[in-house]
């Protein structure tokens, strides 16, 4: 009896060793496609919610980041900078998304909620294979409030989310180094 | 003004060509020197007395290099209106507006001719989200159809931020629009739109340079349309984010035309279809034959084949009748004459004289197996007596003598294959009731024209017949040879081993003559007589026409007609008797 439980416990501790997470080299997830789907799915979301009556039942403002892309600018930034805005914004997303289900009632909205708050979390995922840090779980980004602004209402919420994701994430995915070497 | 207005909105464009800093350098050069351009001319019209030679030649240095870069411009100004006219039909909201490349806008809203304004009558602002406003100028050009288009454009632009566009005249509001500048792209047409053959039949590959826009590469979508040249039926073809495609089905030795469009694909960006390009064309490659059908028309030909071939032996009897006749040959009628005896007619006879006379049908028969001589020559001599008559008939015949004498003599095989013969051969019995009983010469009834008669010795047989009863056809040998007639073609017909009576020989022909009176000549005795005809149609027997029987004497004058028929009162012996030669 005691030999089994010492060699239980010593699998356990072995499996939670392992399961903690030693970061496996991850492939760069370079293929435009997989933001693409995260993009209908806002835009469907978006879609869906625009005819909510009285935005759904939620109320309250929340944070949310500039997305605006102007080329030129963007030129003269660095991926760093661009990865810090993305990361900061999909942080920012994330906890609206979060107080957003909380305040809905009915279940369809609340999957629609779900499916895109998993989408951001997955897009944390794609940035870390790119080499980019994933900041979206850290608190409070090194990001000013310049970078911000509020909204007060279901649908522009998620209408900044669909624009966020198809600008500025997208042009950090598609400039990311990790893929540039990929694709000649 | 306006062609200068139209060079600056033009210029202003950002072109999207390598060559981006150079262009606009040469295009503000042109506005510049087109401006300069009206205000010389304005100075000419005033008859400004400061005009001189310098101004004119800075005049013409400005045209010249006007001239140079007017093509690119005419070219950009022709896009413009393209677009133009594209988005008055695509787009339904008013200011119409389009994004070119990555950090342009360009808007324009049209108006009637009489209610429209100046360009300064017209305010354009437009907002950001969470900007300030800011304002545009607006610019005014001459448009078909009696309207005026009014521009603007802006030169530096955020994407994926709502844009709000308001457009005053005189304070008053007259447009109002929210957009993303992002879904409005109208891009130029593909470039260098290239068709290549790609080595396999009915195919063709269309490469063309995709809009060289940052970022959006992976976003283009291309329409490629192929018809056959000619034809207004075409196919569309959709590919993204590539800058070729393999068009296939396609028909061999065809010449096709292609052409090409682009559209931002919808995800990200968005936007109208471009223009098309100008169509391409190329020829596919020449076809082989088609294997199906090289093989269907060989089964078919092949079915032909046999089918002729079962027709052909089918028929073949008929048609090698046809086409390679039998040319008769006596061969089958003298058995061993050709295969034996090399045709020697007298060994022949004197070896096959037990077959032959066995078979009295052909004695009858009109193929005659008797060897005969035809002895052509015979002159009207007296009747001579019986007895006399081989001796003077042989005379008559001149060079024939010698065979008449041979002609006595009497072989008596043939006799005695004369003896054998069965009942039914009356001639042969009438024969011999002449002999017996030999009946004067009548020289004059029996004239035979040309044709040869022969007659064998028989031996004697005493019958007692009427001489009426005696053929027709039967001729004394010398009747039968008209006067001076050397048939000697007739006499080498036959071999020399023919028993003749010459003189008194009666001779049957089976020619329709008529000798009323003819009686037959009597004969001595051993001598054999066979009726022998000609069927007429050997013209070698007579050489001589028939119409010469006028010289042959008083008589009854003689067709050549040889009918092939017998009296009725006779026996029929059948068909004539002829040689089979």
């Amino acid at each position: 009896m005691s030999s089994i439980s010492g060699l239980v416990a010593v699998l356990l501790t072995v499996l939670q060793w392992a399961g903690r997470g030693l970061p496996s080299p991850v492939r760069p997830i370079c293929d435009p496609r997989v933001l693409d789907r995260f993009i209908m799915e806002a835009r469907d979301t978006e879609n869906a919610l625009r005819g909510c009556k009285a935005g759904c039942g939620v109320t309250g403002t929340f944070v949310v980041p500039l997305t605006n892309v102007d080329f030129v600018v963007l030129e003269t930034k660095d991926t760093e900078e661009q990865a810090l805005e993305v990361q900061s914004g999909l942080f920012l997303f994330g906890q609206a998304l979060g107080a957003v289900r909380e305040s809905v009632s009915r279940a369809a909205v609340k999957s629609l909620i779900d499916n895109n708050k998993s989408n951001i979390h997955s897009l944390g995922q794609v940035l870390r294979s790119l080499h980019i840090k994933d900041l979206s779980l850290s608190p409070a980004p090194a990001v000013g409030d310049s970078a911000t602004r509020k909204v007060s209402s279901l649908s522009e919420l998620l209408r900044v989310h669909t624009n966020f994701l198809r600008g500025k994430v997208r042009l950090l995915l598609t400039n990311a180094p990790a893929c540039q070497q990929n694709s000649t | 003004m306006h062609n200068c207005v139209a060079l600056s909105i033009v210029s202003q464009r950002q072109t999207v060509t390598k060559r981006d800093g150079e262009n606009r350098r040469w295009e503000l050069v042109a506005y510049q020197l087109c401006s300069t351009t009206e205000r010389i001319g304005r100075f000419v019209l005033r008859g400004d007395k400061k005009m001189t030679n310098n101004n004119l030649n800075k005049l013409l240095a400005f045209c010249v290099l006007f001239c140079t870069q007017k093509t690119s411009i005419v070219h950009g100004a022709q896009a413009l209106e393209t677009k133009v006219s594209l988005l008055l039909h695509a787009e339904p909201e008013n200011p119409k507006c389009f994004a070119e490349g990555m950090s342009d806008l360009t808007c324009f809203w049209e108006e009637d001719e009489e209610r429209a304004g100046s360009a300064d009558q017209y305010s354009f602002i437009y907002t950001y989200q969470n900007e300030n406003s800011s304002e545009c100028s607006v610019t005014a050009l001459p448009a078909a159809g009696g309207k005026r288009l009014y521009f603007c454009r802006l030169s530096q632009t955020q994407l994926f931020v709502p844009l709000d566009i308001r457009v005053f005249r005189d304070d008053l509001l007259i447009h109002n629009r929210s957009l993303f500048i992002e879904v409005v792209f109208l891009l130029d047409p593909p470039a260098n739109l290239t068709l290549t053959s790609t080595g396999t039949q009915g195919q063709l590959k269309a490469s063309w340079l995709p809009p060289s826009l940052k970022y959006m590469g992976d976003s283009m979508m291309y329409e490629v349309s192929y018809a056959m040249a000619g034809s207004h039926i075409g196919k569309v073809e959709e590919v993204q984010a590539s800058s070729e495609l393999i068009l296939r089905g396609l028909q061999s030795g065809t010449k096709y035309k292609v052409r090409i469009r682009v559209k931002l694909d919808g995800i990200s960006y968005s936007g109208y279809w471009s223009a098309w390009t100008d169509p391409v064309l190329m020829e596919t490659m020449p076809g082989d034959l088609d294997p199906l059908i090289v093989s269907l028309s060989l089964i078919i030909s092949l079915v032909l084949t046999l089918l002729s071939l079962l027709v052909l032996m089918s028929h073949r009897r008929f048609l090698l009748k046809k086409i390679w006749p039998i040319i008769p040959t006596p061969e089958s009628k003298f058995q061993g004459l050709f295969k034996v005896y090399d045709g020697d007619f007298q060994e022949w006879l004197g070896h096959s004289t037990g077959g032959l006379w066995l078979r009295p049908t052909y004695f009858y028969s009109e193929e005659f197996p008797a060897p005969l001589e035809v002895l052509s020559e015979v002159s009207l001599g007296p009747v001579l007596p019986s007895s006399a008559l081989p001796p003077k008939a042989s005379e008559a015949l001149g060079e024939e003598e010698d065979e008449d004498k041979k002609l006595k003599r009497v072989d008596p095989a043939l006799m005695e294959g004369w003896r054998e013969t069965p009942q039914e051969h009356w001639p042969m019995d009438q024969l011999r009731a002449i002999h017996r009983h030999p009946a004067p010469w009548t020289q004059s009834s029996l004239l035979e024209s040309h044709d040869a008669y022969v007659t064998l010795n028989a031996q004697n047989h005493s019958v007692e017949e009427p001489l009426d009863d005696i053929l027709e056809e039967t001729l004394p040998l010398q009747v039968l040879f008209a006067s001076g007639r050397t048939s000697s073609e007739s006499r080498s017909d036959l071999s020399s081993n023919v028993q003749q009576s010459s003189g008194s020989g009666r001779l049957s022909s089976q020619s329709s003559f008529e000798y009323p009176n003819h009686t037959w000549p009597s004969k001595g005795p051993g001598y054999t007589y066979m009726a022998v005809a000609d069927s007429g149609v050997s013209m070698d027997y007579s050489p001589m026409s028939s119409n010469k029987i006028d010289d042959i004497g008083k008589g009854v004058i003689y067709t050549n007609e040889y009918k092939n028929e017998i009296p009725a009162h006779r026996r029929p012996i059948g068909s004539p008797i002829h040689f089979a030669f």
